[in-house]
């Protein structure tokens, strides 16, 4: 969590409405900052500004993207795209031409790789600074999309489309839509898709996900669709090492620790699991399944032992790690 | 501008205020935490029976009324504005707590803070100290400066003497005027303060 600081009372204001501060804590810390002359006077606010509680939780999203490990590249796109936003926001205030803002992405990368946890902080971001109304993520499949029968599918596409409305349509293995040949309904609704891209142009963004390849080769037989994404972002793999900090972070927010010989065994199995090639490669969720069949293992070890320890109940330790989960 | 914990009569005390001063309509400019603002009218007697009432938090937004005070041999123009309950706690309600962070923002730049307390709460027997923590927050925060005045409301209610000094006491260094929003007494002493400091 972000520390308060006393000299900005926007800050202050939106911890409470947080719920992150009492209105007692609040007038305390806004005490020793009041200086009458400067404060704001009600309800004028500049329209190129952000309200104090959003840029107090457009800060915290920003935060919350740096605190997932790795995905070094994607954090430095998506900054750029926010500070792009913003740049856009400020000159159309200061009656600047700007072009529209045409955000839908394309996100590639294997499964577990931080695709979807990207989707949602995004979708937190963009209603924070404005650009969505409320940010929510729809996360479909081409089972959601794709009817039954012709006619359907443009009808449930569309569906789809009303429930993602002032938020973020993420349609995770996206290249599905374009399998299947000319008779195929996916095609239909990869129409109806663009179709509603044109007539809701401001009211969501659609993010498409999946897998490098069979994305790289679903935009390159779509010309359409590549025109109308300009943003791509690629999820590269963890490294063996990434993956073992994303293991001790999830740990440590559950409260749990490795031993030394739990962590060489997480370790190797990792580095043998996630090799290049392999289709667990680079796999947050990899690493997450492991963990929690370790805890569970731990459980079953403890569970008959009287007088536990507070280490002992902490401590994972080498046999609670096993491969098959 | 009018502040105090929920439920202690702010509403009520503006809208008196307003007719005491000879309002018989009033103009309400709500301003809730969004920075939508909506005007209506209201007759008093309506706005009494639409704005207040028995349970904590009714006020939602800031609600500012512009009325006219005989000055001397002039007229001055006043805007009193009605605030949300400020707790000690930290509100469930997201809806309650953007809406007291909106009041402490409005604090800071008003000319005249009128700090309201439960007169009657504090007289209660055996009801521990006369004010919470949030009622001397805002003594301490807006007490620092000109301006500021503690009103105790609800002195038509039967433990309000004991109450009324038990917060002299407390607030000593303060001014703290009796006033009955519902018996419209003090209202005067109330007025002659606003104008004062401004």
């Amino acid at each position: 969590m972000l520390a308060f600081d006393p000299r900005d009372p926007n800050l202050v204001l939106a911890g409470l409405e947080e719920g992150k501060l009492s209105p007692v804590e609040a007038l305390e810390v806004l005490k020793h900052s009041a200086e009458p002359g400067q404060a704001r006077p009600v309800g004028a606010q500049r329209a190129e500004e952000l309200s104090s509680a959003s840029a107090w939780r457009l800060k915290e999203a920003l935060a919350e993207l740096d605190s997932l490990i790795g995905l070094g590249k994607v954090k430095a796109l998506v900054r750029e795209i926010v500070a792009y936003v913003r740049i856009q926001q400020i000159r159309a205030a200061r009656q600047l031409t700007c072009e529209p803002l045409v955000l839908h992405m394309i996100f590639s990368g294997n499964p577990g790789t931080g695709k979807t946890t990207c989707a949602r902080l995004f979708g937190k971001i963009f209603r924070e600074m404005g650009v969505l109304e409320k940010g929510h993520l729809v996360e479909r499949e081409r089972a959601d999309l794709v009817g039954e029968y012709i006619g359907h599918t443009a009808q449930k596409t569309r569906e789809q489309v009303k429930k993602a409305l002032g938020g973020i349509l993420f349609i995770d293995e996206a290249y599905s839509l374009a399998r299947g040949g000319e008779k195929d309904f996916g095609k239909e609704a990869i129409d109806t898709l663009v179709k509603a891209m044109e007539d809701f142009r401001d009211k969501f963004i659609v993010i498409l996900a999946g897998y490098r390849d069979e994305m790289a080769t679903f935009i390159n037989t779509n010309p359409g669709i590549r025109s109308r994404f300009p943003i791509h972002i690629e999820f590269p793999d963890y490294t063996t090492d990434e993956l073992l900090r994303i293991a001790d972070l999830m740990l440590k927010k559950r409260d749990y620790r490795l031993d030394l010989a739990a962590r060489a065994r997480l370790e190797f199995i990792l580095s043998r699991r996630a090799g290049p090639g392999n289709q667990h490669s680079g796999n947050a969720r990899l690493v997450r399944n492991i963990i929690e069949r370790a805890i569970r293992r731990q459980a079953l070890r403890l569970v008959e032992k009287q007088n536990l320890s507070r280490e002992e109940l902490m401590l994972i330790r080498r046999e609670d790690i096993t491969e098959d989960f | 501008m009018v502040v105090g914990r929920p439920n202690v009569g702010k509403t009520l005390l503006v809208l008196s205020l307003a007719e005491y001063l000879r309002a018989r309509t009033v103009d309400i400019t709500f301003c809730d935490p969004y920075g939508r603002r909506e005007l209506k009218t209201y007759a008093i007697g309506a706005a009494v029976l639409d704005l207040v009432g028995p349970h904590p938090h009714q006020t939602r937004c800031l609600q500012s009324i512009v009325v006219g005070v005989p000055a001397g041999k002039g007229r001055r123009v006043v805007e009193l504005v009605d605030t949300t309950g400020l707790v000690d706690y930290i509100h469930k309600d997201s809806q309650v707590r953007k809406a007291m962070a909106q009041t402490l923002e409005a604090i800071r730049p008003a000319d005249v803070i009128v700090h309201v307390v439960d007169a009657a709460e504090a007289g209660r027997e055996g009801s521990g100290p006369p004010a919470g923590a949030i009622d001397r927050q805002i003594a301490d925060f807006a007490g620092s400066r000109g301006g500021y005045f503690i009103v105790a409301n609800k002195m038509d209610l039967p433990d309000a003497a004991r109450g009324l000094a038990r917060l002299q006491r407390m607030f000593s260094g303060y001014t703290v005027l009796p006033v009955s929003a519902v018996g419209r007494t003090g209202l005067r002493e109330v007025k002659r303060h606003v104008l004062r400091n401004l």
